[in-house]
């Protein structure tokens, strides 16, 4: 018994040392975003303060607020993921069952875009998006948005069509289904987990994103990653605010986390062992 | 109670009320205090302001409190000129990456920016701007008598200036200098540092890690703007010399002993987290007491000075650099200047000039500092004139003991035009110096071999 006990405590250390690691940034971050510019400077640092929303009530409703920059963050966020998973899972879905002449090629070809480093070609986008008139508009940001969601929605997107038995098909075909009907009604069910895992990381990539945005972007689209970002001024970096937007920034992405969580979790497993979507 | 019912006469007393915020208060009534403000002193230039009226520009500027005021009085400059502005906000490191890409690939999207001395040279070298004597020299563009070319600060125009033509128009701008806590030095009899050595010694008087004061503190953190704008001032006051026999050279003996003295006061008397430190880290822990003497811009003094955060208030005073080994001191040269994108259309490109003759202008400057409602006034003007105005430093001295003294001797005497290599691949050789710096800090490499491969590295840079 105590053997047993001494290793449920020590796992539970252990446990506790990596959560800790973990929440710690945050819990940091919650707590300087309540105090004032004094207390985040305080030494040693104030664990009891009074708490105020005056960072939050500045940053909302003062004169930069970032309500204007959330937005953004939410248009560019949720079209990004729209389009790519309207594209993904077909292309997946082609990638996976189809046979056609080139299918390796063009599987290699949506990896290989994935291997330049994006600084690269930063310019080259510039330089097209400047060209059609799309620097500092929406389908800008969201069409070079693509091209890095796309592959790797792709990629996650056909380990998991890969996982259903291709009998599911067959029986569905032999009921006189379309293909594309089997696709809407057999398969995309039978992927529902990797579909919420894809559209999370797509949209949390697109959420976070920043070297593409401050190079693209402008006054009229203008995500709260590079609207943060200016809370470090040349003369003094506003603590307390910045961590103010850091959690309001980091809210819907907790949201969505949660609320996918479990499809998160069975996703993952389910696309980590080949085959595991067998019985 | 009774009602409120207003008569004629109370709506007259509210309506002269209202106007009179209007005028006095630009902060909270931005846009009803353009039409009324008064714009005679910009009238009585010999030009026709309104020649280019109904274009619009767009102007790329930091984040900081010196163009916040500048925006606030934006709506002043429409109504002289007619000409809409559009200001971008983008962060420091990421104004130079963005304006150069507009430059390279000749968008024309900024008409200006905010630009860093250091980069005129490359600029120039690719003609993406325009050379200003152009514009300064049109007597339809400029009035000469009235904007005061040599008014504003020499040292300034030199930095951005390209073989004697000037290429951005100095807006506001920066000098080094000493800030030490008086108190502190008082204590123990100490006197602001005259020499570099004196400096090191006040410093290992002041050093009591135990009770958390810390005897110094320089920007740590690499960068072309950070470990590299403290760097050039120690190796001037070293007596180096970036251009040897029309050579790029950044090691020899010189060199050695200004990092050698950088490495020993960072490793002896700083906190050790300062490796990492840029100015605003550097500012916070002074005015937190924790150190008690830094050399930085002498517009951290606001920052020292702030209440809300400041413990340190009136305790703050102010000296100019300490000299050198070569009996020199030698300030950093810094400003924000306006250059004008040349691949703009004609009318634009007046358009983005008279906004830099209005931005840069006495008047406008004056109404962005001492003469600024909102709560920040500049402590960088551009204008000699300004900086000998009485109301000016009034509002400076307010900053501590011989701020004004310190700033003024600084821009006067120790400016140094070579402070930094002024040569077209300066952001390459920026970057590489920074990290040789940082890894000597760091203790990964020998002051020595830091040195030697930053110039095995710079030699091929300067070839290609």
């Amino acid at each position: 018994m105590t053997a047993k006990r001494l290793r449920g405590i020590a796992l539970l250390a252990i446990s506790m040392v990596f959560l800790l690691a973990w929440a710690f940034p945050i819990i940091w971050s919650v707590m300087n975003s309540l105090k004032t510019d004094s207390d985040v400077l305080a030494y040693p640092p104030k664990l009891v303060f009074t708490p105020t929303w005056e960072a939050y009530r500045d940053v909302l409703f003062g004169s930069g607020s970032i309500l204007p920059n959330l937005l953004s963050s939410v248009i560019i966020s949720v079209g990004t993921t729209i389009v790519t998973m309207l594209m993904a899972v077909p292309a997946a879905y082609a990638l996976a069952r189809l046979r056609f002449r080139g299918k390796k090629f063009a599987g290699f070809y949506v990896l290989a875009t994935q291997m330049l480093p994006p600084v690269g070609i930063i310019i080259p986008y510039f330089l097209v998006l400047r060209n059609i008139g799309w620097i500092d508009t929406y389908q800008g940001i969201i069409l070079i948005y693509l091209s890095f969601s796309l592959p790797f929605a792709i990629w996650l997107l056909v380990s998991y069509f890969e996982d259903i038995p291709f009998e599911m098909e067959e029986a569905a075909y032999l009921d006189g289904a379309s293909r594309l009907k089997t696709l809407w009604r057999i398969i995309i069910p039978q992927v529902r987990g990797g579909i919420a895992v894809t559209v999370v990381f797509v949209f949390l990539n697109a959420w976070n994103e920043f070297l593409f945005a401050v190079v693209l972007s402008g006054n009229t689209v203008r995500p709260v990653t590079v609207a943060m970002f200016n809370f470090v001024s040349v003369e003094q970096t506003l603590w307390a605010k910045l961590a103010a937007v850091s959690v309001l920034a980091m809210l819907p992405v907790v949201v969505l986390g949660v609320v996918a969580q479990k499809h998160i979790v069975k996703g993952l497993t389910v696309g980590a062992v080949k085959g595991g979507g067998r019985r | 109670m009774t009602p409120f019912k207003p008569t004629r006469r109370t709506l007259l007393k509210t309506g002269t009320a209202a106007a009179a915020l209007a005028t006095f208060g630009p902060g909270i009534l931005r846009h009803a205090s353009a039409q009324d403000a008064d714009l005679a002193p910009y009238k009585s230039a010999q030009i026709d302001w309104q020649q280019v009226s109904g274009e619009t520009i767009t102007v790329a500027v930091i984040p900081a409190s010196y163009f916040e005021n500048l925006i606030t009085l934006a709506p002043q400059f429409k109504a002289l000129t007619g000409i809409d502005v559009r200001f971008e906000k983008i962060p420091p490191a990421q104004i130079r990456q963005k304006s150069v890409i507009d430059l390279t690939s000749k968008t024309g999207t900024y008409a200006t920016h905010a630009a860093d001395p250091m980069y005129y040279a490359l600029y120039a070298a690719n003609k993406w701007v325009e050379p200003l004597d152009t514009y300064l020299n049109d007597k339809a563009l400029t009035d000469q008598a009235w904007f005061k070319l040599d008014d504003i600060i020499p040292a300034w125009r030199s930095a951005n200036g390209i073989d004697g033509k000037l290429y951005g128009m100095p807006y506001d701008g920066e000098v080094t200098i000493q800030v030490y806590r008086k108190d502190l030095y008082d204590a123990k009899g100490l006197k602001p540092a005259d020499t570099l050595e004196a400096y090191m010694a006040n410093a290992a008087a002041l050093n009591t890690p135990n009770d958390r004061v810390w005897g110094a503190a320089l920007r740590g953190v690499a960068g072309a703007g950070q470990n590299m704008y403290i760097y050039p001032s120690l190796f001037r006051e070293f007596g180096g010399d970036w251009m040897k026999g029309g050579k790029l050279s950044v090691n020899g003996p010189e060199a050695e002993g200004a990092l050698a003295w950088y490495v020993d006061i960072m490793k002896k008397y700083a906190p050790t987290a300062a490796a990492n430190w840029n100015w605003p880290d550097i500012a916070d822990a002074f005015s937190q007491g924790t150190v008690a003497s830094y050399i930085d811009a002498h517009s951290s003094a606001s920052v020292v000075n702030n209440p809300e955060k400041s413990k340190v208030i009136g305790k703050v005073a102010y000296a100019r650099w300490p000299k050198g080994p070569s009996g020199k001191r030698t300030t950093s040269i810094w400003n924000w200047g306006f250059p004008i994108n040349s691949a703009l259309p004609e009318k634009k490109r007046k358009a983005t000039w008279l906004f830099i003759q209005w931005a840069a202008s006495a008047e406008t400057q004056a109404r962005t500092a001492h003469k600024f409602a909102g709560p920040t006034k500049r402590s960088g003007v551009n204008r000699t004139s300004i900086w000998k105005d009485p109301d000016y430093i009034k509002l400076m001295s307010g900053f501590g003991d011989n701020f004004v003294e310190a700033t003024m001797g600084a821009l006067q005497d120790d400016t140094d035009v070579d402070w930094r290599p002024r040569v077209p691949q300066w952001p390459a050789i920026g970057d590489t110096m920074a990290t040789a710096i940082q890894s000597a800090l760091s203790g990964q490499a020998t002051i020595k071999a830091a040195l030697d491969d930053a110039q095995r590295r710079i030699e091929p840079m300067m070839r290609g």
